[in-house]
């Protein structure tokens, strides 16, 4: 069966001699798989959206994720999630757009969604075409961009060299909206994509359909959050409705204001830059944007300028295996042994690495102490009590649990200068106290590629289901 | 009076793994004048508290949302081993008794 695309049909509905009629994107979720509230989610259905779209995921749970392939988010909501995003597109018969599939964006984490929803549309009875989008970047093309010197850090990170490339367990790229147009061309439905920017997500669709790229992403950069971006700030999904000339935001549960304040603050939440966002066709400058309340509850913003990059790029994002973790969970409330507790713990350290031979890496973190922050200047007073996090970190899940568990015996045990408590130093707050959890990753990669073509990395797969 | 007694909101977040941003947001315009003028919140002077080179911080004011940005690198890449916030989302504790 041939049919219009999404684009088309929408074309026809909001486009008429060159004006265009406001388009409404609902935003259902910012971590899609973490439970979206649905009576915000339903209140958006009723105000008939032209598109869906939800972010499913990110950098921020740090490198395992994107490492092992799994996807932070339990089978059970993640399903529940999709399940519920899934119905309310198709009953609209509109466009759903789910970006950075299963945490990581990589294939093991695309292709974990994409079973999810079949199972979905056939437990449901769900007919629809089903994009896919990988987003796994091919090492070759890396390496031959880092030879011609068009691989730039992110930040605190070395210059990526061919050798990471080769070791890194995955290595994604956040697809553009590009990537997206090419999925609706070819007749989706409903695009699962791989690691994608954000704003692309909502962008992808109002860009092809002309609106202009200044308000559109500026638009898709306040509601990827849903309603973070609002006064108090909560996860109920938003709603955009983007003209001409600037967007609305408002959320979508009435106890949630998107005030000029709030709307505008949200340029900052986790950005280095506020007045700047990068993407891979171009920069979005929001110094000129202008936020006006409409009413108590909803914020209109005017102003923002894309400017189209001279060249493409992608943000590359890796992980590497570093070894297999273990943990030792203790508590301490003996004041001789808090006053002691920073050279108990290598004296401790020193005892192990006597028992246990081989390479491996031992942390600790004293909460209480300095166990969140790194302080300049010790705390005036001692605590009470004290937590000790011992992280250890082998090639092999043996040695991480010979390690731990002399740890733990040793460090109940240490004698030190004016012992008080001398059947043990810690509290053990549960049994087992040492916990294996797995393999351990680090980001190894996190640069700016410079491509000639977004279009091969970013390959789109059609189903009918 | 210290940032903790005149600002609205103080806040640590990553932006990316490898930096660590921090948001000061005030209640008023003349607050925010002030806290933009105090030499506190000098590149200089917040560098100590975070253990980094100056020239590795960068102090940005807002006024879109009478706010300034602070941005640093991160010292461990986020989720590294012995990494302490993996989100950066706790690290706003050294601002709090800043005098301005």
């Amino acid at each position: 069966m041939s049919r219009a695309s999404h684009i088309d049909r929408l074309r026809e509905r909001l486009v008429t001699g060159g004006k265009r009629a406001p388009f409404r994107a609902l935003s259902a979720s910012g971590q899609l798989g973490n439970g979206v509230l649905e009576p915000a989610f339903r209140a958006g259905l009723a105000r008939e959206p032209h598109s869906i779209g939800a972010d499913m995921g990110s950098v921020d749970p740090g490198p395992n994720y994107l490492g092992s392939g799994k996807m932070a988010p339990s089978d059970t909501i993640a399903r529940q999630d999709l399940a519920l995003l899934l119905e309310g597109a198709r009953a609209h018969d509109i466009p759903l757009v789910i970006g950075s599939a299963g945490t990581g964006g990589a294939k093991p984490h695309l292709e974990h969604t994409l079973d999810l929803v079949r199972a979905i549309a056939r437990e449901r009875g769900l007919h629809f075409r089903l994009a896919s989008i990988t987003a796994d970047m091919p090492r070759d093309l890396i390496k031959a961009a880092i030879r011609r010197r068009e691989v730039t850090p992110i930040g605190a990170i070395d210059a990526l060299t061919e050798a990471e490339v080769d070791a890194a367990a995955h290595i994604v790229g956040q697809m553009g909206i590009e990537a997206f147009q090419r999925a609706f061309d070819a007749g989706a439905d409903v695009v699962i994509a791989g690691r994608a920017c954000d704003t692309a997500v909502f962008s992808s669709i109002p860009a092809a359909l002309g609106y202009p790229m200044g308000p559109a992403m500026h638009m898709a950069k306040i509601i990827e959050c849903c309603s973070i971006a609002c006064m108090p700030g909560g996860r109920d999904s938003a709603l955009g409705t983007l003209d001409d000339t600037g967007f609305i935001m408002e959320s979508l549960n009435p106890m949630r204001h998107a005030t000029p304040l709030s709307v505008a603050a949200h340029s900052l939440y986790e950005q280095a830059d506020p007045y700047t966002v990068s993407e891979p066709e171009g920069t979005l400058h929001v110094e000129q944007a202008r936020y006006t309340a409409l009413d108590a509850h909803r914020c209109r913003v005017e102003g923002a300028v894309w400017v189209p990059a001279a060249r493409p790029s992608v943000k590359i994002e890796g992980a590497t295996r570093v070894g297999e973790r273990a943990l030792l969970l203790a508590g301490c409330a003996d004041p001789r042994a808090i006053e002691r507790i920073r050279t108990i713990l290598p004296e401790v350290e020193q005892v192990v690495r006597g028992i246990v031979a081989g390479d491996y890496q031992m942390y600790f973190r004293v909460y209480g102490i300095d166990g969140v922050v790194d302080w300049p200047t010790p705390p005036t007073t001692l605590p009470r009590e004290i937590f000790i996090l011992g992280e250890i970190i082998a090639d092999t899940p043996d040695l991480a649990k010979a390690a731990t568990t002399v740890l733990k015996q040793y460090l109940l045990h240490h004698g030190f200068p004016g012992r008080l408590s001398t059947a043990g130093n810690v509290a053990f707050p549960v049994t087992p106290p040492e916990l294996q959890t797995g393999t351990s990753y680090r980001f190894s990669v996190y640069h700016v590629m410079q491509v000639d073509a977004l279009a091969p990395l970013f390959p789109v797969t059609i189903e009918s289901l | 009076m210290k940032l903790i007694d005149c600002a609205r909101v103080i806040r640590s977040k990553n932006a990316g793994p490898t930096t660590l941003s921090l948001d000061l947001m005030f209640e008023s315009e003349a607050q925010f004048q002030s806290a933009m003028k105090s030499p506190s919140l000098t590149r200089e002077a917040i560098a100590p508290l975070y253990g980094v080179p100056g020239e590795m911080v960068q102090v940005i004011p807002y006024a879109p949302a009478l706010a300034i940005k602070i941005v640093l690198p991160r010292k461990l890449i986020a989720g590294n081993p012995g990494d302490k916030d993996v989100y950066g989302a706790q690290q706003h504790g050294p601002l709090l008794e800043v005098e301005l």
